[in-house]
């Protein structure tokens, strides 16, 4: 079976783990806690998005780490978002530097 | 997830409405004294190689990052009407060619509504992208970028 990006989303729960996970580093428990799934499911799914390059495991103590690759979502159009949040960077930066620009000039007229 | 892809392609859009007039909005997003200031998120130097605001001029500014690789944004202007619209054709070097930018603003008074659109190439397109494995190409720009923004 072929283990790409296109496997990993091609499950519904395994959607929405990247969506949870894209958001915070969580646990694997504290995932498994997220659905109504057998634990055994959740393992199943991670190890799957672990093999699809989406998700790192990392073993930190007792406990086990999931990340998320934001590289890996890139392809499975999913990027979208990525520009989206570039895009919001950018805008914030304008909007930053548009009210100091304000400011100034309403300093300079007084 | 936020976005979503629809049929006719792959459009970002996104609303901001800011508390300053129209001009000066406008002349804060043309000019490049000022562009140099925020086109790169916090601080991160721009350079701009050229800035040819009529209609077939071309733009093309650099952001240089620390660890010495450069991104190149370069496009077109397609369409000025000032104070209201600029349509620009756009090249994001690595990551992504052929988008189409729109940036329509709309005065309120002391508030200027600005309407801003990403319009991605066709579906067919960006599938094509995919096939040829952009992948590793825009995976390593990202996570440069991610690892410089959350410095």
């Amino acid at each position: 079976m072929r283990r790409d990006i296109f496997q990993a989303i091609a499950d519904p729960v395994r959607r929405e783990i990247i969506e949870i996970v894209s958001e915070e580093r969580l646990t694997v428990n504290e995932i498994a806690d997220r659905f109504d799934i057998s634990r055994p499911a959740i393992s199943k799914h991670l190890k799957i998005l672990e093999e699809c390059d989406t998700i790192v495991i990392r073993q930190e103590g007792r406990t086990r780490f999931c990340e998320i690759k934001a590289e890996s979502l890139i392809p499975a159009s999913l990027w979208l978002d990525q520009y989206r949040k570039l895009w919001e960077d950018r805008l914030d930066s304008f909007e930053q530097y548009l009210l100091e620009l304000k400011s100034k000039k309403e300093k300079d007229e007084s | 997830m936020k976005a979503k892809n629809s049929a006719s392609g792959a459009v970002v859009t996104m609303e901001r409405t800011f508390n300053a007039p129209l001009k000066l909005v406008w002349e804060a997003w043309i000019d490049p004294q000022h562009i140099s200031q925020w086109w790169g998120p916090q601080g991160m130097e721009t350079t701009i190689l050229s800035h040819d605001f009529k209609v077939g001029g071309t733009w093309k500014y650099s952001m240089q990052m620390p660890d010495g690789n450069a991104f190149i944004s370069e496009g077109i202007y397609q369409e000025i009407v000032t104070f209201e619209k600029i349509i620009t054709s756009a090249d994001f070097k690595p990551m992504t060619q052929g988008v189409e930018l729109q940036m329509l603003f709309e005065s309120l008074g002391e508030e200027t509504k600005f309407t801003f659109k990403v319009i991605h190439a066709s579906e067919a397109y960006r599938i094509e992208q995919e096939k040829m494995g952009i992948y590793n190409g825009w995976g390593s720009v990202f996570d440069r970028l991610a690892t410089f923004l959350s410095a």
